[in-house]
């Protein structure tokens, strides 16, 4: 049975729109009856995992069912011998760490909030934390996939093995879709052995060309951070790399960067990270503070401009403003307070957002109070091939009931 | 199997040859035998005509008339697919697109690369090589295959084990749909907006769009690599050395391994001076100096532990340079021991390798024939080339059904039917067995969002032809829902 729903409370709410109903099904069969019967009754749903995004995107246009996954979150099969793991969507990032953590494995992820967000939310949200420097995001590591279509049926794309191309990428399309292809149901994601040690260093003071340079100067020298991320303060940028791997590597690498960065002519300090927790809490902060918060890409050779041009601005703008950049992956998040003069701040975003998609960037926002909604589109531009994304929202949801219009584009 | 083709009409053709231009446009029957096969040479059909376009305005063009007149397409590069993904369809229009050559950009800082997709793989890395840069997949035919085919294929590689395969290193494209539009997926810059149609695109085996241009992500070199070549009794300890090595948290740029035979093929072609032994391992370890003396040293001395007879390194460049084309000229070196073989490409569990090479050897024996291995063992992707002599009468069929039942055993494994060919032609069938009736449907709908008239490269990947048809309507109760057999959950 998939049971009476439950009421919805107000960690429901998708976007500021409570839903009808809330269902909490216990198991994936439940959670395929419930899609059927929201087919049924031509319910539009959303599903939410640990509802860490649930205001990314635009507003849902209609909502009648949220289906909440958090008792879906089994371990469907791991194999520590083959580094590959499949789980249930509902399952903690911090769940998942440890089982694989007991066979000194990981998912190269560090997405925030890891004992709230769900594998499943990971991938409708494609979020991602500091790591990504070197490993990717979710999309790098997904091997499989099980979805639950709109109308019900449970499909499967992608495999158990890492190497893999029969058939098309359905797996890879799921990534940051937000939910709007189907319900995830399981997914099954490529481990990475756990580090036998790591080690932080962290530089500071710099301006955004230094920055830059010090990047460039990282792969000048052939060092291998884990994570390589940026964080404005009073003070400039704070640089805090982590090297990973086996002892005798990390301390060669940090060794090299430690003389390095004293001969680029600047006063850099060079000391040990503050402790990695203390790392992880500013760098969330960046992430999840303040009602206003918005990722922003750019290629990595534009971050003077990108500086100038939209983090200054808007972290002036802001109150308690945080800001943090990955220099390598070319991405960032800027977060704080959008309390005073939403009409000048809801400006400065459309300016910033033209300087970024003017150089192939984007910038979307991942949460913003209602007057800055009324005046900025969340996600920016459609991209060139719209069209093939409109096509394809119609040939997995024809009736528009999966989060509809949340995504890019009001898909 | 060798089709002739019905032809096209004379306008068709004329418009074709407007569209591209007289030297770039081939109708005669000899010209057009040269496209009837990719590197599965057992299928031939011939076109209808080849267009061999010089930009992405001229595929435009193509692709505008082909889809105005429902003419079907099929994209080449190289040429050098071993699945029949080029394999063209009667009365079919072949976009070569070897004439796109050029690299058009090289961005280091932003660690990307503009090029045309029929740029040959290597020459990304050499061209790259003067900068401390390089790119990362390499299959072992990357000498002449090109960047366009390895998107449509998802192409591998030996180093994919710890830099992944194509889709992870194209991040843009512009591309050609099938009714002339011209598109541009992915960006340059992360994340971009929307549904990740690049992703999409790479490894659809030439079936959504015709790519015209591609950015991949380009890579600094490592400071070190270090390459170690083990020998052992038999494939079983050299599985276990390579379950060992990764169990013990090195990750190999590359881990080959090769049984009896193929080593045998291989002396044979290139003097390398292997040893006659039951199984060898070729690994790299690349990374930081200090990390990489380290790795090396360890997995050295985990692949004696685990049985090897000698662990060896070699002396300079030149020969870790020829261990490397002995492994990578493997498929080739078969012709020394054995008049034809069938090249099969399969995954399995890293953990199961020994137990499915026993497997694949028995049934190799029970057909009377031989089976050598050369294959990516990290990532357990199996080469089993399945040798014949297509002039003793049956065995050609004989090493075909072998290679069937190497398939159908990956499958059992919880593998996959290919990890780097693709499905092509040539597997098709299989996709019944690895997926279902629903998982293809899920499937064609991703293909009838870039095609709905499915004129591209249709036949391959999917074991039925597939129509798009009208959009799927609304939900319908299942037959055990109004029957009332199902109360479900």
């Amino acid at each position: 049975m998939i049971g009476t729903p439950l009421a919805p409370s107000a960690q429901d709410h998708i976007a500021g729109v409570a839903p009808e109903r809330v269902y909490e099904p216990a198991s994936i069969d439940d959670l395929i009856a419930v899609v059927r019967e929201s087919a049924r009754a031509r319910d539009a749903i959303v599903v939410i995992g640990g509802g860490t995004e649930l205001e990314l995107g635009a507003p849902p246009q209609r909502l009648d069912a949220v289906i909440r996954t958090r008792c879906c979150a089994g371990l469907v099969e791991y194999a520590p011998l083959d580094q590959v793991i499949t789980v249930e969507a509902g399952m903690t990032l911090a769940q998942l760490q440890h089982i694989t953590g007991e066979h000194q494995q990981r998912l190269a992820i560090d997405a925030p909030q890891p004992q709230r967000a769900t594998i499943g939310g990971i991938i409708a949200a494609n979020t991602f934390g500091p790591l990504r420097t070197r490993f990717g995001s979710i999309r790098d590591v997904i091997v499989g996939v099980s979805l639950v279509r709109a109308d019900g049926t449970l499909v499967r794309g992608g495999g158990k093995v890492v190497k893999n191309v029969a058939g098309f990428d359905i797996p890879r399309l799921v990534v940051g879709s937000l939910g709007s292809l189907g319900v995830i149901a399981t997914a099954t994601l490529r481990l990475h052995p756990l580090p036998e040690t790591a080690a932080s260093v962290y530089v500071r003071g710099l301006d955004a060309a230094q920055v830059r340079a010090l990047a460039r100067q990282i792969r000048a020298l052939q060092l291998e951070p884990s994570v390589m991320i940026a964080q404005l303060g009073a003070q400039g940028y704070g640089v805090t790399f982590r090297f990973e791997g086996f002892a005798a590597g990390v301390s060669a690498q940090i060794e090299v960067l430690a003389s390095a960065a004293g001969t680029l002519g600047h006063a850099w300090e060079v000391a040990a990270a503050p402790g990695l927790s203390e790392l992880e809490a500013a760098h969330d902060a960046a992430r999840v503070s303040g009602d206003l918060r918005l990722k922003f890409s750019a290629l990595p050779a534009t971050f003077e401009n990108v500086h100038e041009r939209v983090i200054r601005p808007l972290t002036e703008l802001l109150a308690a403003a945080q800001c943090v950049w990955y220099p390598y992956a070319g991405c960032g998040f800027i977060a704080g307070s959008a309390a005073h003069d939403p009409g000048r701040i809801g400006q400065t975003l459309r300016d910033a957002r033209a300087v970024l998609e003017g150089a192939e960037g984007s910038l979307v926002l991942h949460a913003a109070p209602p007057p800055i909604r009324a005046l900025v589109e969340p996600w920016g531009t459609p991209p060139s091939a719209f069209a093939v994304m409109q096509r394809l929202k119609d040939r997995f949801d024809p009736e528009g009931r999966l989060c509809p219009g949340r995504f890019v584009g009001g898909l | 199997m060798i089709a002739t083709s019905p032809g096209l009409p004379p306008d068709v053709l004329e418009a074709l040859k407007n569209a591209v231009g007289t030297r770039n446009f081939l109708a005669s029957p000899a010209e057009l035998r040269t496209y009837e096969c990719d590197g599965l040479t057992a299928f031939r059909v011939t076109p209808a005509a080849v267009v061999l376009p010089t930009s992405t305005e001229q595929v435009a063009s193509v692709l505008r008339i082909t889809g105005q007149r429902g003419i079907p397409v099929v994209a080449r590069g190289a040429g050098t697919g071993l699945s029949g993904g080029a394999l063209p369809v009667p009365g079919c229009v072949v976009i070569g697109l070897a004439r796109m050559a050029r690299i058009l950009e090289i961005d280091l800082e932003n660690e990307r690369m503009r090029v045309q997709p029929g740029v040959i793989n290597l020459d990304i890395s050499t061209a790259l090589a003067p900068h401390g840069y390089y790119y990362a997949p390499d299959p072992s035919s990357q000498l002449v295959c090109t960047i366009g085919g390895n998107v449509a294929e998802n192409s591998g590689g030996a180093h994919c084990l710890k830099y992944g395969f194509t889709t992870h290193h194209v991040v843009a494209a512009t591309a050609v749909l099938s009714n002339g539009e011209i598109v541009r997926m992915g960006s340059s810059a992360a994340d971009p907006i929307g549904y990740d149609l690049m992703s999409a695109l790479v490894g659809s085996e030439g079936m959504l769009a015709v790519v015209t241009e591609v950015v991949v992500r380009i890579l600094r070199k490592p400071e070190a690599t270090r390459t170690f070549f083990a020998t052992f009794p038999s494939t079983d300890e050299a599985g276990e050395a390579v379950s060992r090595i990764i169990g013990a948290g090195i990750v190999p740029a590359a881990v080959e391994m090769m049984d009896r035979l193929a080593i045998e093929a291989i002396v044979a072609s290139t003097h390398v001076d292997w040893p006659d032994v039951g199984a060898a391992l070729l690994m790299d370890v690349d990374g930081p100096l200090a990390e990489v003396e380290h790795t090396a040293d360890a997995a050295t001395r985990i692949a004696s532990e685990a049985g090897a007879y000698e662990v060896r390194r070699p002396r300079d460049e030149a020969e870790r340079a020829l261990m490397w084309k002995g492994r990578k000229g493997a498929f080739a070196a078969m012709g020394r021991i054995s008049p034809n073989y069938y090249v099969q490409d399969g995954v399995i569990p890293r953990s199961e390798i020994a137990r499915v090479l026993r497997e694949i050897s028995a049934l190799a024996a029970a057909a009377g024939l031989r089976v050598a291995n050369v294959f990516h063992a990290g990532d357990g992707n199996l080469h089993p080339l399945v040798l014949y002599d297509g002039n003793v009468a049956g065995e050609a069929q004989r090493a075909e059904h072998v290679a069937g039942q190497i398939l159908e055993t990956c499958i059992k494994y919880g593998g996959s039917i290919t990890g780097e060919h693709g499905v092509g032609s040539d597997k098709a069938i299989y996709m019944g067995q690895l997926f279902n009736e629903d998982d293809l449907t899920a499937m064609n709908a991703v293909r009838c969002a870039f095609d709905p008239q499915s004129l591209l490269n249709p036949g391959k990947v999917f074991p039925t032809p597939r129509l798009c048809g009208d959009r799927p309507g609304p939900y319908a109760p299942h037959q055990t829902e109004t029957a009332g057999l199902a109360n479900l959950g």
